[in-house]
């Protein structure tokens, strides 16, 4: 039996565990994440979500299939209209509707102008956890103006409950193309300011670069899709893979990491190629959208005419899309009765979770909240 | 208490009043209608600014503008009852921190007229006080039971320990400009002209000034360098406990650092308090006791409150940066600098010697 040395015996240092959550300014929404600690750095961690679990998919059930459309709203509020466009999508192949032009058009213009919404909240939370506060102002007054476009169109700014089986509720208001045409102008400027503010920031740089290096291959191994799949050079898009509501009809060219040039400590798939992916969709969301307001035929924007009810017969059918955090699929079944039978859904952010174990260890503690930020995984469709 | 007799002459009772009575009553006067109302008037300047450049509107409701602002949140945080009992640890925090307070506030320069203590040491002084605030914010940290005060605690203990060597170095080339450490004779070194203030007399004078304010973000925890308070990961750090009266004191003892930090660096480096124009001399000679000690006192103030602003400025729209890499900064940018800033400085200071 060996003899410790007393001196040996009090400095014994052993790892540290904290459990944070489920309401903490480091995290994304309501979650637990249980660390374990050497000193400042995140040896492992172990997250536990559920704590917003609304019973989202049962309510589908309960509820007749004109509701349908407006609880897929509350998948996810950063971007709704993502939620209602899968499960019509679902909904109209079943039903064999084809959604007239103009109405795809509108929703591809709805879906950008999501995209461009949800990405400056995405700048907003990134800034906030690392109290970058003058960029929160500017962004934030910026995407009033995507959010005023949405009210213009629908009537709500966030749950827009405007889609409908076969097309759009209502058709787009007079002035609505000629201010979208607006905000592209205004967004190919304010990008330039962002940059200048707080891309090239160098305390920035400093803080993203090398942080939470995810590799394409456990990119595609956890099935991270979206921004995220794509910063690690994991090129996937639903809308170039499967293009839905006239996706094909575009040109537009899928922004990836790769071919920036790195600072020396950077790597492809860091926090901070996370983050300037997302600035560069904003850039590719506005050609998209500057294409699909030029080019925005007249005509019907909905299969059916005022007053028609959409009857959905029996079947079951999966729609994709690509929603601001990746790959959302909606497997609808039905079995001709007044209500869905089933609907499921597949949420982008399940797998950014799966990748939080691996990425956070060997980081700080400091690093976590700007970690999780630039992951971006959405409690609220994840648990829904 | 010199600086006090032509303000209590006349006054009976006090102008018999032994010295430590005058002493103790200066350092309440000093603490509650000067440093006090600057707190006050900085984090109004601070919200309203820092509103503007942000566009959007700031304190606008309590009074004018807004100007009752911090009058409000002070009287609001004063009426919140305290969570639970003061502990041994949290006592032990607050005495030491109104020692820190205290002391410095009779070596803190004032004007010419207002030097409580000048001594051949008074510039060191403050710097004690600050590594003793520092301390007793880390043993705050640690006062709070809970893991988020005792990283702050720890952070606090290793910013204050990388950014005291470079700011100790800097202070070095001041003192080796003006040919000691009193502050008399820091600022008779200096003249009224912003071109014959040391830090403009030459470029290793300048390199130490700016290493000087950027070692008191270091040394102090401000932002953008606050990782000991941050409060995305750790809920406020070393305050994530406090509320009430002790979070007034708390961010009282906060600004207070850096009031006192900006005030030595007017003080070292911008010209200290003399009034524009040879105004100081003239009112010495014509006996202006009291406007002299008034202008001065508010001049030095303008200028400080200038520099902070310029400080706040720059926190606002800067991230935060992680805390090694803020010692970092200090150990291999910040250390350098003002090593090569002393080597200058005391470079011109040997050439003029030898002319």
């Amino acid at each position: 039996m060996s003899i410790q040395h007393p001196l040996e015996e009090c400095l014994k240092t052993d790892l540290a565990t904290w459990e944070i959550g489920p309401y903490d300014a480091a995290l994304p929404g309501p979650m637990k994440l249980r660390l374990s600690l050497d000193g400042e750095v995140v040896v492992s961690a172990a997250y536990e979500t559920g704590f917003l679990h609304r019973g989202l998919e049962k309510a589908f059930e309960q509820q007749p299939w004109r509701a349908v459309v407006a609880y897929s709203d509350y998948l996810d509020t950063d971007g709704s209209i993502f939620g209602e466009l899968a499960v019509c999508l679902a909904v109209e192949e079943i039903a064999r509707i084809e959604v007239p032009r103009r109405g795809q058009y509108v929703r591809v213009l709805l879906s950008e102008l999501g995209r461009i919404s949800a990405h400056l909240g995405y700048i907003v939370r990134v800034a906030k956890a690392m109290n970058a506060e003058t960029i929160i102002h500017y962004v934030l007054r910026d995407r009033e103006r995507v959010l005023d476009l949405f009210e213009l169109a629908t009537g709500a700014r966030y749950t827009l409950n405007y889609l409908r089986f076969g097309g759009i509720q209502t058709d787009i208001t007079d002035g609505f193309v000629e201010r979208v045409l607006e905000v592209c102008e205004l967004f190919r400027v304010r990008l330039k300011e962002y940059n200048d503010l707080f891309t090239y920031n160098h305390a920035f740089l400093k803080r993203t670069q090398g942080l939470g290096v995810l590799s394409a291959d456990r990119a595609a191994a956890l099935g991270v899709t979206g921004p995220n799949g794509r910063a690690s050079g994991h090129a996937f898009d639903v809308r170039k893979a499967h293009p839905y509501s006239g996706y094909d009809l575009f040109d537009f060219a899928v922004p990836s990491a790769g071919g920036i040039e790195r600072d020396e400590g950077a790597s492809v798939g860091d926090a901070n190629d996370r983050f300037l992916l997302r600035l560069r969709e904003i850039s590719t969301s506005v050609d998209l959208l500057k294409q699909a307001a030029e080019g925005i035929p007249s005509g019907e924007f909905n299969y059916f005419g005022w007053g028609e009810k959409a009857i959905i017969p029996s079947g079951e059918a999966y729609s994709r899309v690509e929603t601001s955090r990746g790959l959302l699929g909606c497997h609808v079944v039905s079995d001709g009765g007044p209500s869905p039978t089933r609907i499921q859904f597949r949420p982008p952010s399940l797998a950014h979770f799966s990748a939080i174990p691996e990425l956070v260890k060997g980081i700080r503690l400091e690093d976590l909240p700007v970690l999780l930020a630039t992951l971006d995984p959405g409690i609220s469709e994840a648990d829904r | 208490m010199s600086w006090m007799s032509p303000w209590i002459e006349g006054i009976g009772i006090l102008d018999s009043a032994p010295a430590w009575v005058l002493a103790a009553l200066s350092l309440i006067v000093i603490y509650i209608f000067i440093v006090v109302p600057c707190a006050a008037l900085i984090s109004y300047l601070d919200r309203k600014l820092t509103a503007d450049f942000q566009a959007r509107v700031g304190p606008n409701q309590a009074g004018p503008a807004g100007i009752f602002q911090p009058l409000v949140d002070g009287l609001k945080l004063l009426q919140k009852q305290p969570r639970d009992p003061v502990s041994w640890r949290e006592a032990a925090w607050l005495s030491v921190h109104t020692m820190a307070l205290y002391s410095t506030v009779a070596v803190l320069p004032l004007g010419s007229a207002v030097l409580l203590v000048d001594t051949d040491m008074s510039a060191f002084l403050p710097f004690w006080s600050a590594l003793v605030l520092a301390l007793g914010t880390m043993l705050l940290g640690f006062s709070q039971s809970g893991v988020p005060g005792w990283f702050g605690g720890i952070r606090v203990a290793a910013q204050t320990l990388a950014g005291a060597f470079p700011a100790l170095i800097a202070l070095l080339c001041s003192g080796v400009a003006a040919g000691g450490f009193r502050w008399s004779l820091l600022a008779a070194a200096q003249g009224t002209s912003p071109l014959q203030w040391t830090a403009f007399a030459n470029p290793f004078q300048f390199l130490a000034f700016a290493v000087f304010v950027v070692s008191g973000l270091v040394t102090l925890g401000i932002p953008p360098m606050d990782a000991p308070f941050s409060s995305t990961d750790t809920h406020g750090g070393v305050s994530s406990g406090l509320w009430g009266r002790r979070y007034i004191l708390f961010r009282l003892g906060r600004f207070y650092g850096f009031f006192l930090w900006s005030v030595i660096a007017v003080t070292i480096f911008l010209g200290a308090w003399s009034l524009p124009f040879g105004g100081s001399d003239y009112l010495r000679e014509q006996g202006y006791l009291r406007l002299l000690q008034t202008l001065e006192l508010l001049w030095l103030l303008l200028k400080t409150l200038l520099l902070m602003i310029l400080v706040i400025w720059a926190a606002r729209v800067n991230p935060r940066t992680r805390v090694d890499q803020v010692t970092d900064f200090a150990w291999t940018v910040l250390s350098p600098f003002a090593l090569l800033a002393l080597i200058g400085a005391s470079v011109v200071v040997a050439w003029g010697y030898f002319q």
